[in-house]
């Protein structure tokens, strides 16, 4: 009764003790999503440096345990990556970064959230750079 | 008293593992599980009776007339109206909600009038309102609930006054599962001239509904949260304020003659039924009565009030665990909404999913409710005559589960 194939140790630690927890100032990169199907909300900064790569990630926001895990895997693995190589990331690509191939349709909308707040940031601050 | 292993045994669904568990079903108040004598109703229909009601002359669409006629006197019986006529087949309570807030709406709510909800609605008897209210620069206003979840009775005083044109109000909430206290409320709004709409979508299927004594002007309701299946609904509405109103749909069968310029509309209730209806689903929807009233109204209220009671005690004594509604089970259906300290409620689902225990989390089409309760999401187990206290020890064993891997 007591293990679960979701919610491993990995999971669990990044979902309590999430890296890149918090807000960075004056970022390049600051949008806010929210997944209206259960209120998870993800508010995520991006500082680049002069090659236009990922200098600085940080996140904030209230979510469920998948959302969270996911935002936290998810930014550490987009460290030193470039713009381009942000645009170029899949669905497929964030789900791998978590680690779990079991979720259903439904949960993996709220694994998926980091990167679609990403994707929407991302183009917003290619229209200002413009 | 109900014998809720025999009955699991009528309805195949439930006899199926689930993640390699048994599945225990927990979500009847977002659908019922169909019972085999539904199942076969439908297949039976398109069998041996399938033809288009109504027109036509042959053997074959008498007889599919006489099966959806003759499910139309069922739902009149079952909930004990006064013909017929006042019973109109819809797709669902929203489409219900919907045809009156069109129809009567459009033609009774004028500019500066009021219309009162409350703030348990589900999202189908608020939106309608909303965009009635919208439309014709009506007012909304809301009664409010206490923190246990009922409604503050006392305020509903103040807020009737000589514009109050409607009440919209839930007869069981379907997420605190508080039964409001109708009788009172309808004796209320009328004497101050008000018409009132129940959405009874989470009431007809749990206990006896009794309209012609509940004196209310239109009562909503859904076929496949009473065991029936999906697409189905009805409006119960009275004759004089149904013969009244304007067409809903436009289209064939509801009309009586029709020329270039226009038209006139048929008698009740087809006036309202345009197009081909659900056919198979309006007479399974009758076998559906049929099976409900051989176990007993009552009976289903009786074993749902001792499964309440019984899921009250446990989960109260599990500490963290945070229930929304009444913790007394009387006057309270067969719904418990909760939530585990901070876990997320789609977590809780998921554990729970794991176990093969199917329960809902989210904001239950309460967004209103949620936000008075201060916060974003429950989970919600809700029992119907197939659930039994097995089932509720397997909800009390998940929910220590959560806790131990999560909290």
């Amino acid at each position: 009764m007591n293990t679960s194939d979701i919610y491993r140790e990995e999971i669990i630690d990044h979902s309590k003790h999430p890296r890149n927890f918090g807000k960075i100032a004056k970022p390049d990169v600051r949008y806010k999503e929210k997944n209206p199907l259960c209120g998870d909300e993800i508010e995520l900064f991006v500082k680049l440096d002069s090659h236009k790569k990922v200098k600085a990630v940080a996140f904030n926001g209230a979510g469920c345990v998948i959302s969270r895990a996911s935002a936290s895997l998810f930014t550490e693995a987009i460290k030193g990556k470039s713009v381009r190589e942000l645009e170029q990331l899949s669905a497929k690509d964030a789900l791998e970064c978590l680690g779990l191939s079991e979720l259903t349709p439904t949960r993996q909308k709220c694994a998926l959230l980091v990167l679609e707040t990403l994707k929407r940031g991302l183009k917003k601050y290619q229209q200002k750079t413009k | 008293m109900i014998d809720a292993a025999k009955i699991k045994k009528d309805f195949p669904l439930l006899n199926q593992k689930m993640n390699g568990q048994p599945l225990v079903y927990l979500d009847s108040a977002a659908t019922s599980q169909k019972p085999q004598a539904v199942i076969d109703a439908i297949k039976d229909f398109y069998e041996r009776h399938n033809a288009n009601i109504h027109r036509g002359i042959y053997r074959l669409s008498e007889e599919a007339t006489e099966l959806y006629e003759g499910a139309r006197e069922k739902v009149q019986k079952f909930i004990r109206a006064k013909e017929t006529k006042e019973i109109i087949f819809t797709r669902g309570t929203t489409e219900s909600i919907n045809l009156v807030a069109y129809s009567w709406g459009r033609q009774n709510i004028e500019k500066g009038d009021e219309i009162i909800v409350t703030e348990m609605e589900h999202h189908s008897n608020l939106i309608p309102w909303q965009l009635l209210a919208k439309e014709k620069e009506a007012v909304l206003k809301f009664i409010p609930i206490d923190d246990e979840g009922r409604l503050k009775i006392t305020k509903l005083d103040s807020l009737l006054n000589k514009k109050t044109r409607l009440l919209a109000i839930t007869h069981v909430s379907n997420v605190l599962g508080v039964v409001n206290p109708l009788k009172e409320i309808i004796t209320k709004a009328h004497s101050n001239g008000t018409r009132v709409l129940v959405d009874g979508a989470q009431a007809v299927p749990h206990l006896s509904v009794d309209v012609s004594e509940l004196d209310c002007d239109f009562y909503a309701f859904s076929g496949h949260k009473m065991l029936g299946p999906t697409g189905i609904g009805v409006l119960h509405g009275k004759r004089e304020l149904l013969e009244a109103m304007p067409p809903f749909m436009g289209g064939g069968e509801m009309i009586k003659e029709v020329t270039k310029e226009g038209a006139t509309w048929n008698e009740l209730p087809t006036k309202f039924e345009a197009g081909t209806m659900p056919i198979a689903q309006v007479v399974s929807l009758g076998t559906a009565i049929d099976y409900l009233n051989g176990i007993g109204m009552e009976n289903i209220w009786q074993h749902e009030q001792m499964l309440i009671a019984y899921a009250l005690e446990k989960v109260t004594a599990i500490p963290g665990v945070k229930i929304y509604g009444p913790l007394k089970p009387k006057d309270k259906g067969g719904v418990l909404s909760f939530n585990i300290g901070e876990i997320h409620p789609h977590d809780i689902a998921s554990i729970f999913d794991e176990e093969g225990i199917a329960i809902r989390a989210g904001h239950h089409c309460a967004q209103v409710l949620h936000r008075r309760l201060g916060i974003p999401a429950t989970v919600r187990a809700s029992f119907y005559l197939y659930t039994d206290q097995s089932d509720i020890d397997k909800l009390i064993g998940a929910i220590k589960k959560a806790k131990q891997l999560l909290l």
